[in-house]
């Protein structure tokens, strides 16, 4: 028999008891071919694949990383935090070295939940890979993180968590935006003024296939994270480009898939879309088991595929071809400040210069419309004191204040005073801070 | 009367027992050449006192299938293989007439692509060629749909000249998915299944010889049941590995365990450990390996470590072990009395035992001087580094049962419910059998901290084991309303159901058929022994649309014995406890 080449860690946790509603792309029935597909090959008795539990997100590990209004839980339920303990699971399995590799089969996903959480959007209420990431740098001490995201849906919730975060770089593979759910998603958004092209935006245009992919990966993706030289590089991996896709426009294959995952290497990857859940997800997932294990893939092809078919047409290469020449420039040589600021503008407020901007928010799933106003002081020595004022249909005026991770001294004090002012001042419902330098996490209002 | 033999890698074990208690038993040593000779010898050992008359049933646990398998008897295997899509078929060769051939089935059982016909006869014959005469079919996702597998079989012919003399089916080998494991399991039944049923042949015959033609004769299987010869003769491979359940099952013979509870079976080169949850044995996750191969034969969860009585003591740095290596039989058994020990002498744990007064085994003198002598060498006290052997043999036992414990509450559940309020493993008792048993209850007790006991008759539980253990089988039922059927892969049953059959309906087909499975078998099987282990139902939905039941139902006859042989009133085969 074989023998995997980078040992793999698979936690696979379907959650065959929970569903967004009984018909609901997101329900009990999404992983159970999956599940079979990966049983039959007998993928857990090769040597260096193994089958995990995931655990449990506490409290903590999401109240690190987001602003839950009014708490979390009211806007998480067990199963979110089975998924995103699932990603931690996936994480530790890497860093303390019981696999090289992991994949976190779990779900519902996490992509398109943002800082700021009142609800449920695109199907995700916390954002996993943004929890798993915070736990890495909480517990395993790292700093620089590559995110590559490969849904066929913006990982906008991905990208605005760490919009402001120059040790994450963020690439969000996606079919384009004005094509698609949730309509964002362009080269021009490159990132924060503290963060500028550490944020990449790829859309692709309706009908790319495995070419197209390749290229995309192999001219955009692949020299920047060479360049950025990531401590660990995550693989969102929604698989709902898949030309059987009952809600996208793509043409990767099983093959596609596995090819994007061989030449990417991440250290771990999480599902997160994908609802053909019978054509697709089955092959796609094997394949991208295979793919990361370092085994063979090539005998992974879908029932339906057909290579005329799902051939991408030439028009979309040219487009393509293009793109990729522009793109790495926004990493290697971003914009200025002054250029990438439409969404935003510089004030003064009380001796210190924050970078101010707002933002409407619907919630699809949930229904629910938020107004948001996002500050940011700017700050030589660190990455600056955020401050999130947000309200939303669900919930009256919230504060959320966050110390960042190697917080200065000065945007620690700044930051306490704040929150501490916040609360006799009384103007707001809710408030939280998430103090990362001291490692307190404290809420009041609830 | 039942009579059970366990032909044991070293013994042969043999009882006559009843419901008032144990009537005979006799030990042979096992010839591996020769098994049926080390049959024979236990049975006429029996038949001395009992007569043969009496004997209505012989449970019998052997070694035979394991021993052609590790010793190269079995013959050549000609497998027809569709693997589909996926891993590559050529990456599971394990033989050399192996025809990876076209077609595809998918995980809702759907045909994606046709068998090519001439190719499968093209493979046929050139297994025939090669003088093979026995076959393994084996589809992958053929526990969905059969269709392939039932084609190939045709193709080989009838059973019989010019055709084939065994014929395994993957689906036939249960309904659980593992395309790789099918594959190996078809293998080996196919590889043994000459042996076998050459030895059922002269057991049957010796049987006859000896007056004893007319008892049921049952083999043992791993996961602690038996199932009849003529069965055994077409499914062999599932009498594989059958020695750790036979000692097992001899327990719940022997106890009235109803705890999560850990039972050791302390042999002279090994101790086995397995665990009860709830008075029940657990049952291995997946399946036994055969050599390097995961199978999907069905075997209780026992983990073996290499700690016996004849385990050899060493010192390494300050630290004193036991085991893994057997370096011989102890001082206690080896050494003639009034002889001295060889001054090279390497003490085993048995002699640790004798030196600390837990047993008197044998020559206590000699396991004295070997430990002394032993001792002087690595400048410790003989004292000392008997109590740390036995310690560190009980902390050996100790921490091998926590892992297990830990890897069973570590296995991987799927939904949440049993996630967050899943029911973990938390052993109460320990139940300790084999040779030195008695000896190391007290060290076993003092380092599990848990309430200890330590069964009469613990010295051939294996071979009541083997006697009591009552008749297992297990199903698994798959129904798909989409497409209006349901199937059984294990007794190649395949129906068509209504829209509306739902979980209900499959609980009640599935323990029906097990059911009426047995009885055709001639085996009498309570239906309160019947037991449903898993039911899943998924609504499937297309286009927004609910559009049918996705329906898994596994079914068993739980793990048994016939009856128990504690707490008699007459104290024959009573208990020795230790509270705490």
């Amino acid at each position: 028999m074989h023998e995997a080449k980078h040992s793999l860690g698979v936690i696979l946790f379907p959650a065959f008891d929970w569903s967004i509603s009984p018909t609901h792309p997101e329900r009990e029935e999404r992983l159970l071919y999956t599940q079979d597909q990966l049983k039959e090959e007998g993928l857990f008795d090769i040597e260096g694949v193994d089958e995990y539990k995931p655990g449990v997100a506490g409290r903590e590990d999401v109240e690190r990383t987001h602003f839950c209004f009014p708490e979390l839980e009211a806007v998480a339920t067990r199963s979110h935090l089975v998924a995103a303990g699932g990603c931690i699971t996936a994480a530790d399995l890497v860093m303390q070295g019981k696999a090289q590799k992991a994949f976190a089969l779990v779900r519902p996903p996490g992509h398109h939940a943002m800082k700021v959480v009142h609800g449920s959007r695109g199907f995700c209420n916390i954002n996993i890979e943004a929890v798993m990431i915070e736990h890495l740098r909480e517990h395993h001490g790292k700093r620089r993180i590559a995110v590559v995201d490969t849904d066929c849906h913006h990982g906008d919730g991905t990208q605005d968590i760490y919009w402001h975060d120059p040790d994450v770089l963020f690439i969000s593979l996606h079919q384009d935006g004005r094509t698609l759910y949730p309509g964002t998603g362009f080269p021009k958004d490159c990132g924060g003024p503290g963060a500028l092209g550490r944020t990449i935006n790829v859309p692709l245009p309706p009908g790319t296939g495995d070419e197209g992919y390749m290229m995309a990966m192999e001219r955009v993706v692949m020299p920047i994270l060479k360049d950025f030289g990531a401590e660990v590089v995550i693989n969102s991996a929604g698989q709902d480009n898949h030309f059987t896709d009952p809600i996208t426009n793509m043409n990767l294959t099983a093959q596609g898939y596995a090819r994007l995952t061989e030449l990417l290497q991440a250290d771990i990857a999480v599902l997160e879309g994908g609802y053909s859940i019978q054509g697709a997800l089955p092959y796609v997932n094997l394949g991208i088991c295979l793919s990361m294990a370092g085994l063979d893939y090539s005998g992974v092809r879908e029932p339906g595929f057909d290579a005329v078919r799902h051939g991408q047409r030439p028009q979309i290469a040219e487009y393509l071809a293009k793109l990729c020449d522009t793109l790495p420039e926004l990493y290697f040589n971003p914009p200025s400040l002054s250029e990438a600021m439409q969404d935003g503008k510089i004030e003064k407020q009380d001796g210190g210069e924050w970078f101010v901007r707002h933002k409407d928010i619907y919630y699809d799933t949930d229904g629910i419309s938020e107004a948001q106003t996002e500050s940011l002081l700017l700050c030589d020595s660190c990455r600056g004191l955020l401050k999130v004022l947000s309200r939303s249909t669900r919930n009256p005026d919230c504060l959320g204040v966050e110390i960042p991770l190697g917080a200065c001294p000065r945007c620690r004090e700044k930051g306490l005073s704040m929150y501490e002012e916040a609360q006799s001042r009384d103007g707001y419902r809710y408030t939280q801070l998430i103090n990362r330098a001291d490692r307190k996490y404290e809420r009041h209002g609830f | 009367m039942y009579l059970g033999i366990d032909v044991g890698g070293t013994h042969t074990d043999a009882v006559a027992l009843d419901e008032s208690g144990i009537a005979a038993q006799a030990k042979v040593k096992t010839d591996h050449n020769d098994l049926l000779a080390s049959v024979n010898a236990a049975l006429e050992g029996i038949l001395t006192t009992v007569p043969p008359g009496e004997v209505t049933q012989l449970n019998l646990s052997t070694t035979l299938s394991t021993n052609a398998i590790v010793q190269g008897t079995t013959e050549d295997v000609g497998m027809l293989v569709v693997a589909g899509t996926g891993i590559h078929a050529g990456d599971f060769m394990l033989c050399k007439d192996y025809h990876a051939l076209a077609g595809s089935i998918d995980h809702r059982g759907s045909e994606i692509e046709r068998l090519d016909t001439d190719e499968v006869k093209a493979a046929v014959e050139s297994c025939r060629k090669a003088g093979v005469k026995v076959f393994g079919c084996v589809g992958k996702f053929s526990t969905r749909n059969p269709l392939h597998e039932n084609t190939i079989r045709q193709l080989v012919g009838p059973l019989g000249e010019g055709g084939a003399d065994a014929v395994t089916l993957g689906h036939e080998l249960g309904g659980r998915l593992n395309f790789p494991r099918r594959l190996a399991t078809a293998y080996f039944n196919c590889a043994v299944w000459r042996v076998f049923n050459q030895f059922a042949d002269a057991v049957e015959k010796s049987l006859g010889r000896l007056g004893l033609g007319h008892v049921r004769v049952n083999t043992l299987k791993a996961d602690g049941g038996t199932f009849p010869l003529a069965q055994a003769r077409k499914m062999p491979v599932q009498s594989i590995f059958s020695g750790p359940a036979a000692s097992v099952m001899g327990i719940i013979a022997l106890c009235d365990i109803t705890h999560d509870s850990v039972i050791l079976d302390i042999g002279g080169t090994t101790t086995d450990i397995a665990i009860f949850v709830d008075g029940q044995p657990l049952v291995e996750h997946d399946g036994i390996h055969i050599g390097s191969h995961p199978t999907l034969v069905r075997a209780l969860k026992v983990h073996s470590i290499g700690i016996g009585g004849d385990s050899a003591i060493s010192v390494l740095g300050e630290a004193v072990r036991v085991g893994p290596n057997r370096l011989g039989p102890s001082q206690a058994d080896c050494v003639e009395p009034g002889c001295a020990c060889a001054s090279d002498a390497r003490p085993t744990l048995l002699d640790a035992l004798n030196c600390i007064g837990a047993c008197a085994h044998g020559n206590v003198e000699a396991s004295r001087q070997a430990v002394a002598q032993f001792a002087a060498c690595h400048s410790i006290g003989p004292d000392v580094l008997a109590r740390q052997a036995v310690e560190a043999a009980a902390e050996a036992i100790h921490k091998a049962t926590r892992e297990l414990v830990d890897e069973i509450n570590d296995k991987p559940v799927y939904t949440i419910h049993e996630l967050l309020e899943g029911r973990r493993v938390a052993p109460r008792r320990v139940y300790i059998m084999g040779g030195p048993a008695f000896a190391m209850k007290e060290p076993l007790r003092q380092r599990f901290e848990l309430f200890t006991v330590v069964p009469e008759h613990a010295g051939v539980a294996n071979a009541i084991g083997a006697a009591l253990t009552r008749n297992t089988a297990s199903l698994e039922l798959f129904a798909d309303t989409e497409r209006g059927v349901m199937f059984i892969p294990a007794l190649g049953h395949r129906e068509n159901v209504p829209r509306s059959y739902n979980l209900k309906d499959a609980e009640r087909d599935a323990l029906n058929h097990l059911l009426a499975h047995l009885s055709e078998m001639g085996v009498f099987a309570d239906a309160d022994n019947a037991q449903v282990n898993h039911a899943t139902s998924f609504n499937m939905v297309s286009d927004g649309a609910t559009t049918g039941r996705n329906i898994r139902v596994k079914c068993q006859i739980k793990p048994g014995v016939a009856f128990t042989l504690n707490g008699r009133p007459n104290g024959q085969t009573g208990q020795t406890r230790t509270g705490r």
